[in-house]
């Protein structure tokens, strides 16, 4: 099965039929999947500046670590699941669009940055190596890179 | 305000530049703009609630996290103002987009009330449980930014792409 057949096949769904005919359904995941982002990023800035020995700098880097790691990890579930929601809803937008690809590539790689630094808050090194810095600076821009891309979805028509 | 104006605005060598081809950039820009605002905003409105970063002074959150809330804002109003122009008169009668801006006026009343009166008294609660006000000070702003991004996501829906 090719992958416009595949996407038109997860369309005929009863579950996507169910989304495209509710008017406020795609909007409202929308939004869900907004809300969780813009959580997620900022945990994700606050990991990488406190690895950088900056914000919240009254806390151990171990335990913010320990706070902001498990949070991070259930707004990525919550983004998965509303992404899901949305390709299976509008599969024809995503399924068959390079950008999409492009996006998911770039998510890898976030989460991959996001537990080595992590990684690294655990350790609590006493001052911040250029490395440190490089990787926390590193993983913003790729975190920033996705929600680019995300939003280039809906510019790019495949 | 004046279609004439509107029309002036829309017409301006940059707000023709964004809608013909920058406003895909100007809209991510917007995004990753609102994210930071958003989150960090929910970082300290959950460190009042008790939900968040209980371990630390809410004083050290605030002062952390706040200079990006507000550095990020000052960027969302910039691409906001630009995709505003892209298309002026379309946007000018939407709905959703005024409802935002009511809503962003009353979470910046929040935010001055909860600064002018209720952070007063912080040195008496900043290890601690916020009072009363503080908490609602902290749900009311939560609320507030959800329905921003939530009216701020349906202005396109409406606008007609």
């Amino acid at each position: 099965m090719n992958l416009i057949a595949f996407s038109r096949w997860l369309e005929s769904t009863a579950l996507s039929q169910a989304i495209q005919t509710t008017s406020w359904a795609i909007p409202g995941i929308q939004v869900i999947h907004i809300l969780c982002l813009a959580t997620l990023f900022a945990l994700a800035l606050n990991l990488s500046l406190r690895v950088a020995g900056r914000g919240l700098v009254l806390e151990s880097s171990r335990a913010l670590a320990e706070r902001f790691v498990p949070a991070m990890g259930i707004c990525l579930i919550l983004l998965l699941v509303s992404g899901a929601l949305l390709i299976l809803a509008e599969p024809s937008r995503t399924i068959t669009n390079q950008v999409f690809y492009i996006k998911m590539i770039l998510l890898v790689t976030a989460i991959v940055l996001t537990l080595w630094l992590a990684n690294v808050a655990r350790r609590e090194p006493e001052k911040p190596s250029r490395l440190h810095i490089a990787l926390a600076v590193l993983c913003m821009l790729v975190w920033t890179g996705i929600i680019v891309a995300g939003r280039y979805i809906a510019y790019y028509i495949s | 305000m004046s279609t004439a104006f509107l029309e002036w605005l829309q017409g301006t060598p940059v707000a023709v530049s964004v809608a013909e081809e920058w406003f895909p950039l100007v809209e991510s820009v917007h995004v990753i703009t609102l994210a930071i605002v958003a989150g960090t905003i929910f970082l300290v409105d959950t460190r009042l609630l008790g939900l968040s970063s209980t371990r630390l002074p809410f004083s050290h959150v605030s002062e952390r996290l706040l200079p990006w809330t507000w550095i990020a804002f000052c960027c969302s109003v910039l691409t906001g103002t630009l995709m505003f122009m892209a298309n002026a008169t379309g946007y000018y009668d939407n709905t959703p987009l005024r409802v935002k801006m009511v809503l962003l006026l009353l979470a910046g009343l929040n935010m001055l009330y909860f600064q002018k009166v209720t952070f007063r008294s912080v040195a008496a609660w900043d290890g601690g449980r916020a009072p009363f006000g503080a908490r609602l000070a902290g749900l009311i702003s939560m609320g507030l930014w959800c329905g921003v991004i939530g009216f701020g996501r349906w202005i396109g829906f409406v606008i007609g792409k």
